[in-house]
């Protein structure tokens, strides 16, 4: 399959009996379903039909559904120390957890396609480390490309300071590297100029939680399965998390869950709900989850449906809220917004009373601003608490429809609303993220937050907004690994400007091969304002690497190094090595190894991922993935890291891991925050080097208990007022989608099967707007606006309001820009009318150009989710009468 | 230009670049001279004769006459082994890339998804100007019948195989697969 048009095959290889077999899981979403490689050498004879013939004791033709089957896609041709395999890689069917059945998405089903075959469109794989000489990036030494590298880096900390260095890094990808990344960028760079692919800013992406005292992970996905009432907000878990859904929460719906829905979309998911009988829906307008949820919280007080038993065990007090901080009063996220008073309740009582004065949680007044039936947020009330019947076991899952609508509110509303649940710390009555990507997160050093020049009003330092502080122009060398940086964030037209000005229209430019020569063009580039890049990847990405980059270090990826990584229930597996790397592609692990070893940073002198794993796992101590204590049991059984992990398979272990010191066996963890657990059931995991955290029984808060806070919508509704559509303009958010997600990197642009379904940029209409302005399916369209909010500068606030967008605007911070992209219209009754859902981030259209670059004035982090947009057609798309790709029928048909 | 030539441009554009039945045979031609078929030289006008080169039967399936719109025909294809089974419509007019009959509405498709080999029979539905398969009751993957049964939303691995179709007079005949049908190694079971 050599073209990017794909051309359905009637046949497919089947691995013989003598076929090697290695597990690994799914490299893209959160769920991280386990997987077999199963690998022969090209020349050697392939599985026959019998089921005496081939590596799944399966006869073929097999009617059995859900048995071992290869599709055309899961197979590959890879090289193999030096020789050419043949590859299939299909869902684990006999996996233990997670994907039961051997079940697996449209896109980890087709994984196989990811592999680096010459053949096929993965063929622009980066094979070479490449330096830019005269304009065009070309190939040269490692050698060559990490001196100039390391060289640049010593002269712009010496003579601009650590935070003229800036680190853009992915959060995610494998425990090994971003160890590696971090020890680099924080722990011996020392930049506060630090931050992750998702974030302007390195900050946590529900502070609503955080200062609840959840964990982002805390539940398992068996939780989701045995809640009797679970509510869903910003997402649908069949889309962006299937396996969740086809596991756990299809079953559960199937056998009477009732589900209650948050979202301005109807996907499949939520009409399969639907159709059972048993679900809500509550299609708001983009940013007002808030008044929503508040109005429930509202519902369920003055009706005395609250979980009381629950508040009085789990809920802080007076006392309890103001004491402790943990950390001390200065330096704590608690502590500055208690300074502030926004958030901090004297406990429960004082929660309801602040509720009950605030108008817009009145369900008539919440329904009015959120678009919706007030009938539905009574309704909800009675569903999530029981309408002061029997009490359901009632969970919550959030995603970022909802988290980064409004970032900081919806995550307080959620937390207090699921606390007055009872909700948080049982067996199916918990609250949590369902998850976007993996968790491949292991730090090697600690945020500079001191050292960052953003400051909160008040006394607290802010972690530096890195898109402000580069727009600024004080970033004069832009280390960008493995992430496109500018179509991933917000207003991201300014951002590409600013890029062109400060790196391709520098005067320094280089025009030698010449080490010296080239170290002192950069240099002077650093030096007159300007900024030098330098990028790791799999592709060459447009812009970063193709226009900015001046260095590229080609880098190796899934199946090319063994790694490590955990899912959205904590649970860590071994990623096998199962084939060379392209060219001299290397994992980032091992490139941060030559960059330190020349910097002359200690302690970056690693042979292999092993090593640089068990490093790193004594950092992971006390959190939610904890895996030192599979080091210490691999060490004991004269194992390496990597050898126990592979040893564990595709069930791998869920953090926090234990030896249980009376049995010497190696134990997981099933949720966190688990109240129900018993000392009994713990006491044997203390001990030797076992760490304990309140956090598996207790929450994560000064006290144990839950802070339940006060979830101001006025923080919020100046910005939301002044966005707010206005004329003819449609409110604008865009996501993800099903057959695109957490893989988008190998999916649009080089697997031919998704390319022909989403080969464009597209955007979703309701009929009623699209009538409106004479705009059909297929038809391209425009969408554009002269009013993209853009805050401009690095500011240190002094008063209370200082950064409220209101405040921003009247005093000049804000910049309002034009933006357009053009898509593909898909006419459909399944989105919000007077809302377009676009795609979120086709590299060449990023929709993210007409979202506003606004940080939450309390997290710091965008709330990409809102936008508006006008919209215009522009001509008709071939898509509209061609039968070969795209499909405009609705994604909710039952 | 009138209407109906723009039209007839629109399927000249889509005979290029979808794949018409003799394109389709000379991929599976390939494919089949690996399981030991013989392969020949395709010349136009013959397409029959490369139909049963490659080993699929040309199997009558049905009568454009008797169709009625939106009510699907059950018949086994390739052969009357496991997951042959697959269904004939006429789509009430709505034209479909692969489509036969005066409205190039009348199609053939595989039941079984291709995702975990759930049974779609009894999920063919017309919605306005829409026609899909689906949701498969196992996971709710949905297929788009006017565009090769391409995923519409869903989790299988490929779109869903569709089934070649010829007219004779008022005869509808299948005469070949395209993807490969779940379950199945290769469409064509070596006897």
């Amino acid at each position: 399959m050599s073209s990017k048009y794909y051309i359905p095959s009637d046949n497919t290889p089947l691995p013989p009996k003598s076929a090697e077999v290695l597990t690994t899981c799914c490299d893209y979403c959160i769920v991280a379903c386990g997987y077999k490689i199963y690998r022969w050498p090209v020349g050697s004879a392939d599985g026959g039909p019998k089921a005496s013939d081939n590596a799944f004791n399966t006869s073929f033709p097999n009617a059995a559904p859900m048995s071992p089957w290869v599709a055309p896609t899961q197979h590959n041709v890879v090289m193999h120390k030096g020789r050419p395999h043949n590859v299939v890689i299909i869902p684990d069917k006999d996996a233990k957890v997670v994907n039961f059945t051997g079940d697996s998405s449209i896109r980890g089903g087709t994984i196989a396609q990811k592999c680096y075959n010459p053949d096929s469109p993965t063929r622009d794989r980066l094979q070479s480390p490449m330096i830019r000489i005269n304009g065009t990036l070309q190939p040269v030494s490692w050698d060559l490309a990490l001196d100039v590298a390391t060289d640049v880096m010593k002269h712009v900390v010496k003579e601009h300071g650590a935070n003229a260095y800036g680190m853009k890094t992915f959060s995610y990808q494998y425990l090994e590297n971003t160890y590696a990344a971090s020890k680099f960028g924080r722990r011996h760079m020392k930049t506060a100029n630090f931050t992750f692919h998702d974030t302007p800013a390195d900050v946590t992406s529900t502070p609503g939680f955080r200062d609840a005292g959840f964990d982002n992970f805390a539940a398992s996905y068996q939780d989701w399965r045995d809640a009797e009432v679970l509510m869903i907000c910003g997402c649908d878990p069949y889309e962006t998390k299937t396996i969740i859904f086809n596991q756990f929460i299809k079953p559960a719906i199937d056998a009477g869950q009732k589900t209650v829905w948050i979202n301005v979309r109807e996907t499949a998911g939520i009409a399969y709900a639907k159709s059972k009988g048993n679900a809500l829906f509550l299609q708001i307008d983009p940013g007002t989850d808030t008044p929503v949820m508040g109005s429930i919280a509202r519902v369920i007080m003055e009706n005395g449906w609250e979980d009381s038993e629950w508040i009085k065990n789990w809920v802080n007090d007076k006392w309890g809220s103001s004491s402790g901080f943990g950390q001390g009063t200065r330096n704590t996220p608690w502590q500055w917004r208690t300074t502030w008073g926004k958030f901090q309740t004297k406990g429960y009582e004082d929660y309801k009373k602040w509720v009950l004065s605030q108008d817009e949680y009145i369900p008539e007044n919440a329904a009015k601003i959120a678009n919706i039936d007030a009938a539905d947020i009574l309704k909800a009330a009675e569903m999530l608490s029981g309408g002061g019947k029997t009490r359901p076991k009632t969970s919550f899952g959030i995603e970022k429809g909802f988290y980064w609508s409004n970032n900081t509110a919806n995550t307080n509303v959620v937390s207090s609303l699921a606390t007055i649940c009872g909700a948080g710390g049982r067996p199916g009555q918990m609250v949590s993220r369902f998850g976007g990507h993996q968790r491949g997160g292991t730090g090697g050093g600690k945020y500079p937050r001191n050292k960052s020049p953003q400051k909160r009003p008040g006394r607290r330092r802010q972690a530096l907004d890195c898109d402000r502080f580069f727009y600024a122009g004080h970033t004069r060398l832009a280390h960008v690994v493995g992430t496109t940086w500018i179509q991933a964030m917000c207003g991201t037209g300014g951002l590409n400007s600013k890029f062109e000005e400060l790196v391709t229209n520098n005067p320094n430019q280089v025009r030698s091969w010449n080490r010296e020569d080239i170290v002192k063009t950069l240099n002077a580039r650093a030096d007159s304002g300007g900024t030098v890049v330098i990028n790791h990847d799999i592709y060459l990405r447009d812009p970063i690497g193709s226009k900015y980059a001046d260095i590229v270090f080609p880098a190796a990826t899934w199946g090319e190094s063994d790694f490590t990584r955990a899912n959205g229930e904590r649970r860590i597996r071994l990623y096998s090595k199962f084939y060379d790397a392209p060219g001299d592609a290397k994992p980032d692990w091992w490139i941060f190894a030559q960059l330190g070893q020349r910097m002359g940073f200690d302690g970056f002198d690693w042979k292999d991922a092993n090593q640089v794993c068990e490093e790193s796992s004594r950092f992971s101590r006390g959190n939610r993935k904890a895996y030192h204590m599979v080091k210490v049991a691999a060490h004991r059984e004269g194992k390496t890291l990597h050898e126990k992990f592979r040893e564990l398979g595709t069930t791998g272990i869920q953090g926090p891991t234990f030896i249980n010191e009376k049995t010497g066996a190696l134990e997981g963890t099933v949720r966190q925050h688990d109240t129900t657990a018993t000392e009994e059931m713990w006491k044997d995991r203390s001990g030797g080097t076992n760490m304990m955290s309140k956090k598996w029984t207790h929450f994560k808060s000064q006290t144990g208990r839950v802070n339940i806070q006060k979830h101001p919508w006025s923080l919020f509704s100046d910005f939301w007022e002044w966005t707010k559509p206005k004329g003819d303009e449609l409110w604008h958010t865009n996501g993800r989608i099903n057959e695109v997600w957490q893989s988008g990197f190998d999916d649009v642009d080089r697997r031919a099967y998704i390319s022909q379904r989403w080969p464009e940029n597209w955007t979703e209409i309701h009929p009623d707007d699209a009538a409106k302005r004479g705009i059909e399916s297929g038809d391209q369209v425009m969408l554009y606006s002269n009013r993209v909010p853009n805050f401009k500068a690095t500011i240190k606030g002094v008063h209370g309001s200082d950064f409220n967008f209101a405040d921003l605007l009247k005093n000049g911070w804000i910049e309002l820009e034009e933006a357009a992209v053009s898509a593909v219209a898909i006419v459909t009754p399944n989105v919000k009318k007077g809302t377009m859902y676009s795609y979120f981030l086709n590299t060449s259209q990023p929709s993210n150009v007409l979202q506003g670059r606004i940080p939450d004035q309390i997290s710091g982090n965008y709330n990409y989710k809102m936008g508006v947009s006008k919209v215009k057609k522009i001509g008709e798309s071939k898509y509209k009468s061609e039968f070969r790709s795209m499909s405009f029928a609705p994604r909710n048909i039952v | 230009m009138s209407e109906l030539n723009k039209k007839d441009e629109t399927a000249a554009e889509h005979g290029k670049c979808m794949l018409n039945r003799r394109q389709f045979l000379m991929y599976s031609g390939s494919a089949a001279a690996a399981a030991s078929t013989i392969s020949v030289s395709l010349i136009p006008g013959q397409a029959q004769a490369k139909a049963r080169v490659v080993g699929y039967p040309r199997k009558k399936i049905g009568q454009l006459s008797a169709l009625k719109d939106d009510q699907p025909i059950n018949f086994n294809y390739p052969d009357n082994a496991a997951n042959s089974s697959a269904m004939l419509v006429k789509m009430g007019g709505v034209k479909a890339g692969g489509g036969v009959g005066s409205q190039r509405d009348v199609v053939a498709f595989s039941y079984m998804c291709t995702h975990q080999g759930g049974n779609m029979m009894g999920a063919y539905k017309a919605v306005g100007n829409h026609r899909v398969m689906g949701m498969c009751p196992l996971h709710l993957s949905t297929y788009d019948l006017t565009r090769h049964g391409i995923i519409v939303s869903g989790q299988a691995y490929q779109s869903l195989p569709q089934v070649l179709l010829e007219v004779d007079g008022d005869d509808i005949y299948a005469v070949g697969v395209m993807g490969l049908l779940y379950g199945r190694n290769d469409n064509l079971i070596e006897s």
